[in-house]
């Protein structure tokens, strides 16, 4: 209870589905504060309702239990304070990397002069000049979502909200994407909470790990992860780290445990009602 | 390098020349099959013998339209169904494209109307001539009722194509960047519906010309269906076959000088590829 009031504060988040066999719970009892400035990461098995939870943050849903707060204020719907980064499909096809990257702007009515200022700047952090120009379609799948990140990040919110936002690029460009958003970060201290399946790049770019159980999922473990030197933080380095990999095995360890009993409880269901 | 560069040449010399002999022939393969449509219509005329109150040759057809062209008569009756397809299409647009909009906002609604919406496909436009005629007597409104009921249904169910085809992540990434429902309305589904749309009123224009031309042989008030049926009455073969062919001429002039262009470009421009 420190006097600076939380970025996010989830309290008694439970969610339920409606499905044509009734309601479905997505998660169990959700309790989570996040710090301004923390970068923090939530790994899970898939389906364990992690996007349900970011969904829920983001004003997307409405929880069925619980409450969702931002700068103390009640979240009721989206809002400008939160921004979202998607796995994919989410900038305009009919804009360019330009006016993608400066579209929060325009919506803010910011002159046009700063707009293209910060526009610029972020056109240089995310590495796309050159393809100001360009359309989304013309673009590789790793800088579109250079695009994505740059547009989010123009529209400075308070905090930013990303969901599995390399999950649909390959290996070698999701790495670059990772150390380039870790930079990123440093540079502008930004909120941040990232949900991924992989270890490594919770690991990789968190200040602090969250494990959450298979569904209905809650948070299981939180794992503070030491910070690296800004700048420092790139791959080889980071494997390099005996400490980093302890992390990454002993996060990796909570996340197979959820594996296994996700296989137990599959082949539970499936064999009841055989019987 | 030079090597290379020797190596390189004679496979690109001889595409660029085998194109250069085949550009002429771009043009050529267009007026080919028309060329061949006009022979063997001068074919059946010599074959048979046909009498010139049967079927008027090629020469003859062309004779009539040179001197219906010198009196203005063919570019008035033509003028007035440009300009009726002209007004019907404008009105179809005002009309077809907010309500589906309205439909295709909403999925439950567009689901309920699909049903209906291919009932009224259905029946033409022709079949709704003579109720037209009881409300509306032999006048430009009968015709205009038809032509705007052929178009604007197409146009609306394409518009709802376009709508219900927009991934639902630009609607939230642009409600997390702060935008209102008019703001969403402008950036994200107009331009998203608007290939969708263009490929409606492209097949509108295509139907409600067709429907044009049998309101005027009914309606008989100027218009080039009004010119061949009128022709009929004296047996002016010919006349009714520079008609046939005006008609057709005007139909791919206006489609691909006028339409065919948006819709390439838009297409071309955002890489929106439909389905």
């Amino acid at each position: 209870m420190s006097g600076a009031v939380d970025k996010i504060e989830v309290a008694g988040f439970r969610h339920f589905f409606q499905s044509e066999s009734g309601p479905v719970q997505a998660t169990s009892i959700i309790d989570l504060r996040i710090q301004a400035g923390e970068f923090v990461t939530l790994v899970g098995p898939s389906g364990c309702g992690k996007t349900t939870l970011l969904k829920a943050i983001a004003g997307f849903i409405k929880p069925s239990e619980g409450r969702i707060f931002c700068n103390g204020r009640p979240v009721t719907g989206p809002g400008r304070d939160r921004g979202v980064v998607f796995q994919e499909l989410a900038i305009l096809p009919w804009r360019t990397v330009r006016r993608n990257i400066g579209h929060g702007l325009d919506i803010a009515g910011t002159k046009p002069a700063e707009r293209d200022r910060i526009v610029a700047r972020l056109i240089d952090l995310v590495g796309l000049r050159g393809f100001e120009d360009r359309y989304p379609h013309e673009l590789s799948g790793g800088m579109r979502q250079r695009v994505a990140v740059a547009r989010t990040w123009a529209a400075d919110p308070d905090v930013i909200l990303m969901d599995e936002p390399f999950a649909a690029v390959d290996a070698m460009t999701r790495l670059t994407l990772q150390e380039e958003l870790a930079r990123l970060c440093a540079t502008t201290n930004k909120t941040v909470f990232f949900i991924t399946h992989g270890v490594e790049e919770a690991v990789f770019l968190g200040d602090r790990v969250l494990v959450m159980t298979r569904r209905p999922g809650r948070i299981k473990a939180e794992i503070a992860v030491p910070r690296r030197t800004p700048g420092g933080r790139d791959w080889e380095s980071f494997t390099a780290d005996p400490e980093m990999q302890a992390i990454c095995e002993q996060v990796l360890r909570l996340v197979r445990e959820e594996r296994g009993a996700t296989l137990v409880a599959g082949d539970g269901a499936s064999v009841v009602p055989a019987a | 390098m030079s090597i290379a560069t020797t190596a390189n040449a004679p496979p690109q010399a001889f595409p660029s020349a085998l194109s250069a002999v085949l550009r002429p022939l771009k043009g050529l393969r267009i007026v080919l099959p028309f060329a061949m449509v006009v022979a063997i219509w001068w074919a059946i005329k010599w074959h048979w013998a046909l009498d010139d109150r049967v079927l008027a040759s090629p020469a003859q057809v062309a004779i009539a339209a040179l001197q219906l062209g010198n009196r203005g008569i063919l570019a008035d009756y033509a003028a007035t169904s440009l300009r009726m397809m002209g007004i019907a299409a404008l009105i179809s647009a005002l009309i077809g494209v907010p309500l589906g909009f309205a439909i295709g906002a909403n999925r439950v609604v567009a689901r309920a109307l699909e049903g209906t919406l291919r009932f009224l496909q259905g029946i033409s436009g022709v079949a709704w001539l003579p109720l037209a005629i009881i409300w509306f007597g032999f006048s430009d409104t009968t015709k205009l009722t038809v032509v705007i009921y052929t178009l604007v249904v197409p146009i609306i169910v394409n518009t709802i194509v376009g709508v219900r085809a927009i991934p639902e992540n630009y609607v939230l990434a642009l409600q997390s960047l702060g935008a209102s429902r008019l703001r969403i309305m402008w950036d994200v589904y107009l331009p998203g519906a608007l290939p969708s749309i263009v490929v409606g009123l492209r097949l509108g224009m295509g139907y409600g010309w067709r429907a044009l031309i049998a309101a005027e042989m009914l309606v008989r008030r100027g218009g080039l269906g009004d010119l061949i049926f009128g022709a009929r009455t004296f047996s002016q073969i010919d006349r009714i076959m520079v008609g046939m062919v005006l008609i057709g001429t005007l139909y791919i002039i206006v489609d691909r000088l006028l339409v065919q262009p948006i819709e390439t470009m838009t297409l071309a421009r955002w890489g929106v590829l439909r389905k």
